[in-house]
C-alpha cells in the first residue's frame, strides 16, 4: 500500500522522465524479451509451416545429439581457443595503442594515426575477408613476406590449419584496434593531471608514469570490458569464419557459431541450432557471472 | 572537473555496452527481397483469343530467313505452332485451351536467379510467356550466393509464394515439404490442370519413373529432357600442350603422369588444375579410375556403395599426394574459387582443366582463342573402359512446386504447364522468333548468325546471352543439344566432346534419382553432411601432405562411427523403392 503510493507520487512528479524511458523499455520487451519464448523450440521438432503448436515435443533430444555428436569437442575447443587468442592479443592491442597515443604530444601525428587505425572499422566484413584472401594467396604479400622470413615454400596460407588462428586474430586486430582504443583514450583523458605533476616532482620517468598512474587509473574500464569479453567467449561471429575457412582448416576453424549456421540456416534444423545456441548462451552467462564475482572480490569493480 | 569527466566516461561506457547489446538483439537481418512489382504493362495481351484450329503457316515460316514484322507477330504473339516440326521420338503436346487465362492473376514465384540476370521480371522470354498465357508473374529472387540461407529464412517466416522453383531445397526433399505443409500434392490435379505436362511425362517410361515419388505422388513439375543429355564434365586438354609435349591424349594413370610431367618440363608450371568449383577435389574423374567415386554409386551387384570407403582409396591418395609433391597440380587447388580457377586456366601455367566443355569453350576458345580436346576419364590399366557416375535420366533443368499458400492453384499449374507445350518448348529454348531464332525447312528452330544470342546489342558474351534471351535451366522440355548456344555456335566443338564422352564411358555405376521418405531424409541429410565434411577434410589434408596416407584408416573408422552403414542402408532402401516404381 505504502510503496505503491510512493511510486504513484514519484510518477506524477517525474512523469516526463518516465515517458522518456517508455520507448526503450518497450524496445527491450518487444525485441529482446519477447522472442525468448521461442527458446522453447529447442525442445521441439519445430516445423515453421506446421506452426509451434503442431510441431512435436522431443524433450532434450537436440541437446543430447549435440553433446554426443562427432564434432562437439572440436567446435567447443575451437571456439574457446579462438577467443583465448582474441583475449590475449585482440584485447590487449587497443590498450597498448591507447597508451602509446597518450604519450604522443604532436597533435597532428596523433590524429593521423588515429584516423588510419579507425578506417578498417568502416570496411564491410566481406571486403575485409576478400582482402585477407588476396594478401594470403599463393602470391600474396603476406605469403611472400613469410617465405622471405622463414625461407620455406608456402602456398595459400588459408590452406594451412595452423595459420588459421593467427590470420583470424591479427586481421581482427587490424580491423578493430583503432576503434576499440577510443574508450581507453577517453578514460585516460579523465585522469587527474595533478597525479602526473606529483610524479614529475618525484622524478618518475615516462614508463613509470604509464605503469604507476595511467594503467591503474584506467583499470576499472579494462576490468569491465574484460568481463564483457569473457562473457562472449563462447560466442564468435560466424560470418568471418565461413568467409575464411575451407576443408583444410576445419579442424581449427569450425566453431560453434559456424556449426549452428550450417545446421540452422543451411540444413534448416531450427530446433537443433536453437538448442546449441541456448547451451552456448548459458555457458557465456555462467562465465560472465564467475568473472564478475572474481573481479568484484579482487578489485571491487563489477557489473552488478 | 575530474568528476565531470568521470561521468562522461561512465556515459561512454554505458553507451558502448548498450550498443553491443543492441547489436546482439537486432540480428534479424532480413535479406533484401527484390519484390519489385512486375513492370506495369498496359498491353492487354494483344493476342488473338480464338483457340480454335490455327491456319497452317508452315509454308511461310519454315525456311524463311527474312520474316516480316507481321509474320514475327503471328509467331510471337499467338499460340499457332503449325510451323514447328516433330523432332523427337515422342510428340510434344499442344494443349492451349487454358490460354489466355480466364482470370487476371499475378503469381509470386521464388527463384534463384542467374547472376547475369539480376531482374528476372524483365527477362525477354518471361515477358513473352506472360503475354501468351495471360498470367502475370512476380519473381522473388534471393541475392546471388545466398540462396540457401534465403530459402530457409523464407520457410521459417511461414510466408510462401505461389510457386517455388528448386523446391527440392526443402530440408528432407519435396516429400518432407509435403508433410510439413509447404507443398501441394498435385497427383489428382495434374491430368485436368496440366494436360501438356501429364502427356509429356507419360510419353516415356524413364520420364514417368523419375517424376513420381516412391509412394506414387506427383509433387511438382520437373524439367524433362526429350533425350538423355550428354555428360557435361570431364578432362579437357589444351591442344597446344599436346603439340608441345608431342604426346598422345593420355588414357591410363601412368600415361597421365607421364603427360603432366612432360607438360611441366615444357613450361606449364602447374599443369593440372585440380579440384573443381562443383566440389573441391571431388570430380569423379581421377578418383573414379580407382573406383573411389565421389559419393554413392552402384556396384556390379546393384548395391549402393560409398566411394571414399572403397579398397583402392589409399592408392588414389598416394598417387595424388605424389602428384601434388611433384608440382603437377595447381598450388591453390584447395582454396581457389571459380574466378581464380578460370584465371589460371587461361594462363600459361595450366595445361589441363577438369570442367564443362561448354564453359571452357567460352573461356578458352571464344574469349582467348585457346583450342582444346576432351579426354576420357583415366583408367588404371590399358584396355579398361573409362567410367563415370554422371548419367542423365532424362531429368534436367529445374523443378517447380506449388505451395500450400498459392491463391490460384489452377493458374499456377496453367503457367507451369505452358512450358511443356510445343509453343512453350520453342520460346523457352529458342527465345523470340525473328530476333533470336528462325525456323528451318524441317520445322526446327535455330539461332541464325545474326541472332542476338551471338550478336548481343549490349555486347555481352554467349555465356550471358544464353540466359538473357532464352531459359537455360527451367522446369520445361529442355532441348540442350540443339538449343544450348555454346554447343550449337558456329565452330563450337563442346557438344562433340560431350557426345564423345557419353558414348565412350561406362555409366553402370551411376545412381538414378532416388528419393527419401521424410524420416529417412532428415537422418540422411545429417549423416550426409557429417560424412561430407569428414571426407573433404581428410582427403584434402592427405593430398596436400599435411597428413600421411595412413591417416586414411582413421578416416574410415571415424566414418563408420558416424554411421556410414546406416547411411548406406537408407540409400539402399530408397534405391529398392525406386526400382519398384
Amino acid at each position: 500500500m505504502k510503496t505503491s503510493l510512493i511510486i504513484k507520487k514519484d510518477v506524477r512528479k517525474n512523469w516526463f522522465a518516465y515517458m522518456l524511458a517508455v520507448p526503450v523499455i518497450a524496445w527491450f520487451a518487444i525485441f529482446c524479451y519477447g522472442p525468448m519464448w521461442g527458446l522453447l523450440i529447442a525442445f521441439k521438432d519445430f516445423k515453421p509451416l506446421l506452426g509451434f503448436a503442431n510441431s512435436d515435443w522431443v524433450g532434450l533430444k537436440h541437446f543430447i545429439d549435440f553433446f554426443e555428436g562427432p564434432y562437439f569437442w572440436r567446435v567447443v575447443k575451437n571456439t574457446l581457443l579462438l577467443n583465448v587468442w582474441g583475449l590475449a592479443f585482440g584485447f590487449t592491442a587497443p590498450i597498448i595503442l591507447a597508451l602509446m597515443l597518450n604519450e604522443v604530444r604532436d597533435g597532428k601525428f596523433k590524429k593521423l594515426v588515429q584516423t588510419i587505425t579507425y578506417m578498417p572499422h568502416f570496411i564491410s566484413l566481406v571486403v575485409v575477408c576478400g582482402m585477407i584472401h588476396i594478401f594470403t594467396e599463393d602470391e600474396g604479400v603476406v605469403t611472400q613476406l613469410l617465405q622471405l622470413i622463414t625461407g620455406k615454400d608456402y602456398t595459400s596460407l588459408l590452406g594451412y590449419s595452423s595459420f588459421f588462428r593467427p590470420i583470424y586474430t591479427f586481421s581482427d586486430i587490424w580491423q578493430t584496434i583503432g576503434w576499440s582504443s577510443i574508450i581507453y583514450l577517453a578514460a585516460m583523458s579523465s585522469i587527474d593531471s595533478t597525479l602526473y605533476e606529483a610524479a614529475d616532482i618525484d622524478g618518475i620517468g615516462r614508463l613509470g608514469k604509464m605503469w604507476h598512474i595511467t594503467l591503474p587509473q584506467i583499470s576499472p574500464v579494462i576490468v569491465i570490458l574484460f568481463i564483457f569479453a569473457v562473457g562472449g567467449i563462447m560466442a564468435s561471429s560466424y560470418e568471418k569464419i565461413i568467409l575464411l575457412y575451407n576443408p583444410l582448416t576445419y579442424d581449427k576453424a569450425d566453431v560453434i557459431a559456424s556449426y549452428v549456421y550450417r545446421r540452422g540456416l543451411r540444413e534448416a534444423s531450427l530446433s537443433y541450432s536453437t538448442a546449441v545456441g541456448l547451451v552456448s548462451s548459458l555457458v557465456n552467462f555462467a562465465l560472465l557471472w564467475v568473472t564478475n564475482k572474481i573481479a568484484s572480490r579482487k578489485s571491487d569493480v563489477s557489473l552488478w | 572537473m575530474g568528476k565531470m569527466k568521470n561521468r562522461l566516461l561512465n556515459l561512454l561506457l554505458v553507451s558502448a555496452m548498450s550498443v553491443s547489446v543492441l547489436a546482439a538483439c537486432s540480428n534479424n537481418n532480413d535479406p533484401k527481397e527484390s519484390s519489385e512489382p512486375a513492370a506495369t504493362e498496359s498491353s492487354d495481351n494483344g493476342t488473338t483469343t480464338e483457340t480454335a484450329a490455327f491456319s497452317d503457316i508452315s509454308q511461310t515460316i519454315r525456311g524463311n530467313k527474312t520474316p516480316t514484322q507481321e509474320q514475327m507477330d503471328e509467331v510471337n504473339n499467338t499460340m499457332n505452332d503449325t510451323y514447328l516440326g516433330d523432332l523427337y521420338d515422342e510428340k510434344i503436346p499442344s494443349h492451349y485451351e487454358a490460354y489466355p487465362f480466364k482470370k487476371d492473376v499475378t503469381l509470386d514465384v521464388w527463384l534463384p536467379a542467374d547472376s547475369n540476370i539480376p531482374d528476372m521480371n524483365n527477362q525477354v522470354v518471361q515477358k513473352q510467356v506472360e503475354k501468351l498465357t495471360g498470367i502475370k508473374v512476380n519473381f522473388i529472387t534471393p541475392p546471388v550466393g545466398q540462396e540457401a540461407d534465403a530459402f530457409t529464412l523464407m520457410i521459417s517466416s511461414g510466408e510462401l509464394p505461389d510457386i517455388i522453383i528448386e523446391p527440392e531445397r526443402y530440408p528432407g526433399g519435396m516429400e518432407a515439404g509435403l508433410k510439413d505443409g509447404a507443398y501441394l500434392d498435385l497427383t489428382d490435379l495434374m491430368e485436368k490442370n496440366a494436360p501438356n505436362y501429364s502427356e509429356w511425362r507419360n510419353s516415356d517410361e524413364t520420364r514417368r519413373k523419375t517424376t513420381v515419388t516412391d509412394s506414387g505422388k506427383l509433387l511438382g513439375f520437373y524439367g524433362i529432357a526429350p533425350y538423355s543429355e550428354w555428360m557435361w564434365f570431364g578432362m579437357l586438354i589444351k591442344k597446344e600442350a599436346l603439340e608441345k609435349t608431342g604426346l598422345e591424349i593420355p588414357t591410363t594413370m601412368d600415361e597421365w603422369h607421364a603427360f603432366l610431367t612432360k607438360a611441366k618440363e615444357v613450361g606449364y608450371s602447374e599443369p593440372l588444375n585440380y579440384g573443381s568449383t562443383y566440389g573441391q577435389v571431388f570430380t569423379g574423374i581421377i578418383n573414379g579410375a580407382f573406383g573411389v567415386w565421389d559419393w554413392t554409386f552402384m556396384d556390379a551387384d546393384g548395391k549402393v556403395q560409398w566411394g571414399p570407403a572403397q579398397p583402392k582409396a589409399k592408392d588414389y591418395l598416394t598417387t595424388m599426394q605424389q602428384w601434388n609433391k611433384e608440382g603437377l597440380l595447381n598450388r591453390d587447388w584447395a582454396t581457389a574459387d571459380f574466378n581464380q580457377r578460370m584465371a589460371s586456366a587461361i594462363s600459361n601455367k595450366t595445361a589441363v582443366m577438369m570442367d564443362s566443355p561448354d564453359t571452357m569453350w567460352s573461356y578458352w576458345k571464344q574469349q582467348n582463342n585457346i583450342d582444346f580436346v576432351g579426354a576420357l576419364n583415366p583408367v588404371l590399366n590399358a584396355g579398361d573402359k573409362a567410367a563415370t557416375t554422371y548419367k542423365n535420366f532424362k531429368r534436367t533443368g529445374r523443378s517447380a512446386a506449388i505451395t500450400t499458400q498459392a491463391d490460384d492453384v489452377e493458374a499456377a499449374m496453367a503457367w507451369l504447364d505452358f512450358a511443356y507445350s510445343k509453343k512453350g518448348w520453342e520460346i523457352l529454348n529458342y527465345g523470340e522468333y525473328g530476333k533470336t531464332h528462325l525456323v528451318d525447312d524441317s520445322g526446327k528452330p535455330y539461332f541464325q548468325p545474326e541472332s542476338n544470342i551471338y550478336k548481343d546489342p549490349d555486347g555481352q558474351p554467349v555465356a550471358t546471352t544464353l540466359v538473357k534471351y532464352r531459359m537455360h535451366s527451367w522446369p520445361d522440355i529442355r532441348d540442350e543439344h540443339n538449343s544450348n548456344p555454346l554447343i550449337v555456335a558456329e565452330g563450337s566443338y563442346s557438344g562433340d566432346i560431350r557426345k564423345y564422352w557419353t558414348e565412350n564411358m561406362d555409366t553402370s555405376v551411376a545412381m538414378p534419382p532416388i528419393t527419401f521418405t521424410q524420416d529417412e531424409a532428415s537422418r540422411e541429410a545429417e549423416l550426409g553432411n557429417q560424412l561430407s565434411t569428414l571426407r573433404g577434410e581428410y582427403f584434402a589434408k592427405i593430398i596436400s601432405g599435411q597428413l600421411p596416407v595412413s591417416a586414411y584408416d582413421k578416416f574410415l573408422s571415424e566414418a563408420k562411427n558416424m554411421g556410414l552403414d546406416e547411411f548406406l542402408s537408407i540409400h539402399q532402401a530408397a534405391l529398392d523403392r525406386y526400382n519398384q516404381r
